[in-house]
C-alpha cells in the first residue's frame, strides 16, 4: 500500500483502540465472574472505575449488560462492534483475513449468549484476538503505519489501566510501552504527540505517589495527545 | 465433453452449511436498504455447481471477445466520426435520445482506445442448449468477487471435487483485473473509487482492492490540481493516482461536467481524463452502448466493424421502430416479453401472457404511440439449473455473468456469476430479490 | 468585420472562509471561423495554477483547485478579437438537434408548437426569424423571475424571462421543428452583463439569431461559449467546502 487516507488513518487508529478495549473488558469480566463466585456485589467497584451507577438487579444482569448490551457504551458487544465497523472500511489494509478473525469474534460473542457456561465459550475469544494481532502485523508492511494502530491499542491499554487503578508497575510498563510508539511518529504527521500533553503524563507518571493522587490528570492529558501544538512566535 | 456428462452435475460439493458459514466467516456480504434501513445480508451460496463444457465455453469466449471488441470500436466510432450512423446502420435517434449517451465525452479518446474495459455480459442458455445474450453491461457491472472468494472457500471445503474434476481454476480474476487497470494506468497508482460503505457492493469494492493491490478510495480524499489527479494521504501529502477503478455512475462523477448536485464525485475528474492524466474504468459515456434500444443493433455492429458473422446470438428482439416489428409485435404482443428501454434493473419488463385482455390492449396503445420507447423480445426456454432448496433438489431459472476484460487484449474470465432465481415461476434472479449465486465450473479440454 | 475589445470581470464573495474549492471557468472566448481572437489575457486571485483543455463543444475550459482558506475569488479577462460575422462555422454536432435538459418542453410548449407548425414553412432561417418574431410579441423581458435553473417549458409558462429564457424557449422550438439549434453565451452591446443568443443550422452552416432583442446576430457579438443549454455553457461553476452560507457574484462587462 503506497498511499493512505486521513480518513483511513483514523480507522487505524481507532481500530486498535477499540479491539483493546473489548480485549481488555473482556478479561475484566472474566476476573469478576471469578470474584463473583464469592461476593454477589462484586460488580460495583467496576461500576465505580468508569462514574456509572448501579442500575442492575443483580450481578447476571450487569454480566449480560456489560458482555452483549450493544446499547451500552461500555459493553464488550459495542466495543466489538465498533472495532468491525472501523475494520469493514480497512479491508486493503488489512486483508480480508484480519477481518474474518473480527466476524469470527462477533459470531463467537453472540453464540456465547445460549450456552450453559458462558465464560467458558468465552475462552476461544482469547485466542481469536491474538490471531486477529498476529495477522494485523502481517499483513500491514508500512511501520509507519502498522504504528497507527499499535498507539490506538497501547494508548487505549494505558487509559485502561489507570481508571481501573491498575498497580503502578503494571502502569509504568505500559506508559514506557507507548512512548516507545509515539517516537516513532514522525514531526508534522497526524500521530505525532504534543510535547505539552505528553510532559503532563510523564510528570504524573513519575512516582506511585503522584499516580496515586493525580491519574486523573494524566487520563484527561491522553485525550489531548495528539492535538497540534500551538506555535508561539 | 458432450452434453451428457455435463448432466451429471447435479451433486452438491461440499456441504452447504459448512460453505456458507466459511462465506459469513469471510464476510461476503451485500447491503440492502429495507423500510429505509441499511442491512447487510449474507448471500446465499447453492452448492451444486453450474457446469460449462469446454467446448461450449470456447465458443462462448469466441462470441464475447467479438461482441466486446465490436462494442468498444462503436464507443469509439460514436464518441469520434460517428460512421455507423452516416452508413445508415443504426438510425439516428437512437443514440442521442439515449440516455447513456454523454455529449460531454465528444472527442476524449482514452487511452489505447478501450472504452469498456470490464464488460459483464449476461447471458442464458435455452433448453436446447443454444446460448443467448441478455445484456450488456458496460458501465459498472458488478459481482465477479462472489464467485471469485466462493472458489477459494469451496476448494478448503470440498478438496476432493477439485482433484477429481478437470476444472479450470478461475482465481486468476484479479491477476486479470489487475493487468486490465495497468494497462489503462497514466501514471500513478490505481485506485478503486467506492460511494462508501453503505453501497450494495462495498463488499466487492474493498475485496477488488485488496485483491488488486489498489487503494480503495473515496470521492473526499480525491482532488484534481493541475488537471492531474491526486490521492491526499493522511500526512498531508498527494498520490497521483494513474488509474482510477469508479464504481458510481457517469451522472455522479464531476459535478463541474454532470449533476451538479453530486455529492459523491470529484470535481474537474473530467478534466483530468480529457488532458489524458489519468484513465477512467469503465469511460464515461458507455451507457450508449448497453442500452436496451442500442442491443437489437449488436449484431449488426459486429458486422459493420470486424465484418464477422456474430457467434453468439441476441434473444430474438423486435423494435416497434420499425414498421415489419410493429406489425409483428402487435400480432404476436400476447407471447412476448416488452421491455422499457429506459428502465434497469429488472423493472420495466412485462410479459405480454401475464396481462389481461384489457390490460394488453391499454398496452397496445402506449406502445404505437411511443414506438422507441419500447423492445419487444421472444421469450426463450430457460434450462433449468438445480438448486437445494432445503436439503432437496429443485430446479430454478439462472443465468449466467460473463466477464470480458479488455486490456492488451481481450479475456474472458473463465468462470462468471451464475445467479438463480428463488421462486419457482420467477424470472428474476436479482440478488436483491432474495436469489442466490452459484460457483460456475468450466472444464478443461478432455483428452 | 469589426475589431472589438472585450473585457469583464466576476467577483465571488463568501461571507466565510472556504476551502478545497475547484472551479472550472469558461471565459477564454474561442477561436473559430467567424471569430478571431487577437490577445486576451486572465487574471485569478487569489492566484492559483490552472489549466486549459478544451471541450466537446469546443469551449475553452480553464481549471483550477485552492486548497487553503480563502473568501472570494476575483477573475478577470481583457482582450481583442476580429468578429466577422459573414464568415461561418460549419462543424454540426449531432446532438444539437435533439432536446436538452433545460429545453425539455412539457405538453403547453408542445401545444404552443404544434399550433405554429402550419406557418413553418420555407428555409431554417425563416423559420428561426418567424419564431423569434412571435416570442418577442408573446414574452415579456423581465428580469427577477426567473433564475439561472429555469427551464423553457418553465420561463414559456410564465411568458417572462431573460435572455436565457428566451435562448431555451427558441432552441426548444428550433429543435421540434427539426433544426439544429444551440446556446450561445457571449458579450454584445446590448448590456452590461453577460448574453446569451441562439445559433440554427441552415443547412450548411451555424446563423446566429438574438430572440431577446429579436434581430440577427452581427459583428459585435462575441462568443465566449456555447453548447446544448446554458448547463454546457455556465461562465463558472466551482465546488468548495467551508461553513459560508451564501456567494456573492458581481459580474461587469464591456464590449468596445
Amino acid at each position: 500500500m503506497s498511499t493512505i487516507s486521513k480518513e483511513h488513518s483514523d480507522r487505524l487508529f481507532w481500530l486498535g483502540r477499540y479491539a483493546e478495549r473489548f480485549f481488555i473488558t473482556l478479561r475484566s469480566l472474566d476476573k469478576l465472574y471469578d470474584k463473583m463466585i464469592d461476593d454477589k456485589q462484586g460488580y460495583k467497584e467496576y461500576l465505580s472505575y468508569f462514574g456509572l451507577a448501579d442500575k442492575y438487579s443483580d450481578s447476571k444482569d450487569f454480566i449480560h449488560s456489560f458482555l452483549y448490551d450493544e446499547s451500552n457504551p461500555n459493553s464488550a458487544a459495542f466495543c466489538l462492534e465498533r472495532a468491525y465497523d472501523n475494520g469493514i472500511v480497512l479491508r486493503e489494509e488489512i486483508s480480508t483475513k484480519t477481518l474474518s478473525f473480527l466476524q469470527m469474534a462477533k459470531d463467537t460473542l453472540t453464540n456465547s449468549q445460549s450456552k450453559a457456561n458462558i465464560r467458558l465459550s468465552l475462552l476461544p475469544l482469547k485466542d481469536i484476538l491474538y490471531s486477529f494481532w498476529g495477522s494485523v502485523n502481517e499483513h500491514i508492511y508500512d511501520d509507519e503505519i502498522r504504528n497507527i494502530i499499535y498507539i490506538g491499542k497501547t494508548l487505549e491499554r494505558l487509559d485502561m489501566y489507570m481508571r481501573m487503578k491498575y498497580p503502578f508497575a503494571d502502569v509504568e510498563k505500559e506508559f514506557i510501552r507507548l512512548c516507545k510508539n509515539l517516537h516513532r511518529v514522525p514531526k508534522g504527521t497526524p500521530y505525532r504527540y504534543n510535547t505539552n500533553y505528553l510532559c503532563t503524563v510523564v510528570e504524573v507518571l513519575g512516582t506511585q505517589n503522584d499516580y496515586e493522587l493525580y491519574s486523573d490528570k494524566a487520563i484527561k492529558s491522553l485525550e489531548h495527545l495528539f492535538e497540534p501544538m500551538e506555535v508561539s512566535l | 465433453m458432450t452434453q451428457q456428462n455435463i448432466e451429471q452435475f447435479t451433486k452438491p460439493v461440499g456441504n452447504a452449511n459448512e460453505i456458507n458459514e466459511l462465506l459469513r466467516r469471510y464476510g461476503v456480504k451485500f447491503g440492502i436498504y429495507k423500510n429505509g434501513v441499511f442491512n447487510e445480508q449474507f448471500f446465499p451460496f447453492d452448492p451444486i455447481p453450474r457446469v460449462i463444457s469446454s467446448e461450449d465455453f470456447k465458443s462462448i469466449e469466441k462470441g464475447l471477445v467479438q461482441r466486446v471488441n465490436a462494442l468498444n470500436e462503436f464507443l469509439f466510432d460514436i464518441y469520434h466520426d460517428k460512421n455507423i450512423v452516416k452508413d445508415g446502420v443504426i438510425p439516428e435517434n437512437f443514440i442521442y435520445i439515449s440516455k447513456g449517451y454523454l455529449a460531454q465525452c465528444e472527442g476524449i479518446t482514452p487511452k489505447n482506445r478501450i472504452y469498456s474495459h470490464i464488460s459483464g455480459i449476461d447471458l442464458v442458455q435455452a433448453k436446447d442448449g443454444e446460448w443467448y445474450i441478455l445484456e450488456d453491461n458496460l458501465r459498472i457491472p458488478s459481482g465477479a468477487s462472489y464467485p471469485l472468494i466462493a472458489r477459494e472457500l469451496t476448494r478448503i471445503a470440498a478438496p476432493d471435487a477439485f482433484s477429481e474434476n478437470e476444472i479450470v481454476d478461475n482465481r486468476n480474476y484479479a491477476k486479470l483485473l489487475k493487468e486490465t487497470m495497468d494497462y489503462a494506468n497514466c501514471g500513478g497508482v490505481s485506485a478503486i473509487l467506492t460511494p462508501g460503505r453503505y453501497n450494495a457492493a462495498y463488499f466487492e469494492h474493498s475485496y477488488l482492492a485488496e485483491h488488486t493491490g489498489s487503494v480503495l478510495v473515496q470521492n473526499d480524499e480525491l482532488f484534481v490540481e493541475d488537471n492531474i489527479l491526486y490521492h491526499r494521504t493522511y500526512s498531508g501529502g498527494k498520490t497521483r493516482i494513474g488509474v482510477l477503478y469508479r464504481r458510481i455512475a457517469d451522472e455522479y462523477l464531476d459535478p463541474l461536467n454532470f449533476l451538479p448536485e453530486s455529492l459523491i464525485g470529484i470535481p474537474n475528474l473530467m478534466e483530468a481524463y480529457r488532458s489524458g492524466n489519468v484513465g477512467i474504468i469503465n469511460a464515461p459515456g458507455n451507457g450508449v452502448a448497453d442500452d436496451k434500444g442500442i442491443y437489437y443493433f449488436v449484431p449488426k455492429m459486429i458486422k459493420y466493424y470486424l465484418g464477422e458473422e456474430p457467434i453468439l446470438k441476441n434473444a430474438p428482439t423486435y423494435l416497434p421502430f420499425y414498421d415489419n416489428d410493429m406489425k409483428y409485435v402487435m400480432d404476436n404482443l400476447g407471447k412476448l416479453v416488452i421491455k422499457d428501454v429506459a428502465e434497469a434493473g429488472g423493472y420495466g419488463v412485462v410479459f405480454g401472457s401475464d396481462l389481461t385482455k384489457e390490460k394488453l390492449e391499454e398496452f397496445r396503445k402506449t406502445i404505437i404511440a411511443e414506438p422507441r420507447r419500447f423492445i419487444a423480445q421472444e421469450v426463450i426456454d430457460f434450462l433449468d439449473l438445480p438448486i437445494l432448496n432445503n436439503g432437496e433438489t429443485v430446479m430454478r431459472k439462472a443465468d449466467l455473468r460473463a466477464f470480458v476484460l479488455s486490456g492488451e487484449t481481450t479475456k474472458v474470465w473463465a468462470s462468471g456469476l451464475t445467479r438463480f432465481s428463488r421462486n419457482p415461476d420467477s424470472f428474476v434472479v436479482n440478488s436483491s430479490q432474495g436469489g442466490g449465486f452459484k460457483d460456475t465450473w468450466v472444464l478443461k479440454t478432455s483428452t | 468585420m469589426k475589431t472589438l475589445n472585450f473585457s469583464f470581470s466576476t467577483k465571488l464573495t463568501f461571507d466565510d472562509y472556504v476551502h478545497d474549492h475547484s472551479f472550472a471557468l469558461r471565459i477564454i472566448p474561442p477561436d473559430t471561423e467567424s471569430q478571431k481572437i487577437i490577445s486576451c489575457s486572465l487574471n485569478i486571485s487569489p492566484s492559483v495554477i490552472t489549466k486549459q483543455t478544451v471541450d466537446a463543444f469546443g469551449n475553452n475550459v480553464t481549471a483550477g483547485y485552492i486548497h487553503s482558506d480563502h473568501r472570494f475569488l476575483d477573475f478577470d479577462i481583457k482582450g481583442t478579437a476580429e468578429v466577422d460575422s459573414s464568415k461561418h462555422n460549419i462543424f454540426l454536432m449531432p446532438c444539437y438537434l435533439y432536446q436538452s435538459e433545460y429545453t425539455n418542453p412539457d405538453d403547453e410548449l408542445k401545444e404552443f408548437y404544434s399550433e405554429l407548425k402550419d406557418n413553418c414553412t420555407g428555409k431554417p432561417s425563416d423559420r428561426a426569424v418567424y419564431f423569434s418574431d412571435i416570442l418577442s410579441d408573446l414574452i415579456e423581458y423581465k428580469k427577477g423571475v426567473t433564475t439561472t435553473s429555469t427551464t423553457a417549458a418553465e420561463a414559456f409558462a410564465m411568458r417572462a424571462g431573460v435572455c436565457q429564457d428566451f435562448s431555451h424557449i427558441l432552441i426548444s422550438l428550433l429543435r421540434m421543428d427539426g433544426i439544429p439549434a444551440r446556446y450561445i453565451a457571449g458579450l454584445a452591446f446590448c448590456d452590461g452583463e453577460t448574453h446569451s443568443w441562439v445559433e440554427y443550422w441552415t443547412g450548411d452552416h451555424w446563423e446566429g439569431i438574438d430572440p431577446a432583442n429579436n434581430c440577427p446576430v452581427n459583428d459585435d457579438y462575441l462568443v465566449i461559449s456555447m453548447g446544448r443549454d446554458f448547463r454546457d455553457c455556465a461562465i463558472d461553476r466551482g465546488v468548495m467546502f467551508g461553513r459560508y452560507t451564501q456567494q456573492l457574484q458581481l459580474v461587469r462587462s464591456v464590449l468596445t
